[in-house]
């Protein structure tokens, strides 16, 4: 009871956000920059930006699990880069966006680690590491 | 009277090689043909991978960015003087040629093996349109598209 009306009185713990921006190198097939680092528990606002002006190749930002790339990678080439909404590989995933778009996405930061992202319809070449501290 | 020849030979050489001199040492946008000489490799590497994976229906799309990039080298080298312009154009036709056979080939019954050996003629094709360009612009046709490749295999 004490333990509960203590815990009525405690100020939640303030959010953190961190915002995050990541665009292709152009018409290249990359990510830049290719390694990203946010803390554990921070809500993340990432902003993908597609830079391309010549290919019209269509690009997203889509985040895994440590240890799963090589899965999400054949994921994304069985699905031709669209990956089914309930995908368990998925953190979170940008929607797909054509040369000059920029789309964003929000998620909460996982525990630490180190957690690879690709670009769903290129996830042999556009590959980078988001780096959650503790 | 075999002396007196020999300067006129000698000019005659150095126009010569005045000429053959690598006209992109003189190029009025060469960042932007680089830039177009990367973008036909790395398109023409996407080809071989779908062609590897059997991903046949895929190529009329890489056949489509294959243009993309081809017609980002025209841009590139419209203000160049008319003869190199010209002989530029004539081998990018023939490799956009080339890369819609294999599109074309990938419409009727694909077959990865004869693919394959067409997507060998199309980098020859394209091999002989980079010659036109000095070595420090053109991409090494054996790197993989992207810069980065990614994460470390401990991340894999």
């Amino acid at each position: 009871m004490l333990a509960l009306l203590l815990g009525c009185g405690r100020k939640p713990k303030p959010e953190q956000v961190v915002d995050l921006y990541i665009e292709s190198d152009g018409d290249f097939l990359d990510f830049l920059p290719d390694t990203l680092t946010c803390p554990t528990g921070a809500r993340v606002r990432l902003t993908f930006h597609h830079a391309g002006k010549i290919i019209s190749a269509r690009h997203d930002w889509v985040l895994t699990y440590p240890g799963r790339l090589q899965a999400l990678t054949k994921d994304c080439l069985d699905h031709d880069g669209i990956l089914p909404q309930d995908d368990p590989l998925v953190i979170a995933t940008t929607p797909l966006c054509d040369k000059g778009q920029t789309v964003m996405v929000e998620f909460i930061a996982p525990r630490a680690g180190d957690y690879p992202f690709v670009c769903g319809t290129h996830p042999e070449d556009m590959r980078g590491i988001l780096r959650i501290t503790s | 009277m075999k002396i007196k020849r020999i300067p006129a030979l000698l000019a005659t050489i150095g126009v010569a090689l005045l000429v053959a001199s690598p006209i992109a040492a003189q190029l009025k946008s060469p960042d932007d043909v680089k830039t177009a000489l990367r973008l036909l490799v790395q398109v023409s590497n996407d080809f071989k991978r779908q062609i590897t994976a059997k991903n046949f229906a895929r190529l009329p799309h890489e056949n489509m960015e294959y243009h993309e990039a081809a017609d980002a080298l025209r841009a590139a080298v419209k203000d160049e003087p008319a003869a190199f312009k010209n002989k530029a154009e004539t081998r990018l036709k023939a490799a956009v040629a080339e890369y819609q056979k294999i599109s074309d080939m990938s419409a009727n019954a694909p077959d990865a093996d004869k693919l394959m050996a067409e997507h060998a003629k199309a980098v020859a094709a394209m091999n002989a349109l980079f010659d036109l360009f000095p070595a420090d612009l053109r991409p090494d046709p054996n790197t993989p598209p992207g810069r980065g490749r990614g994460p470390a295999p401990a991340a894999n």
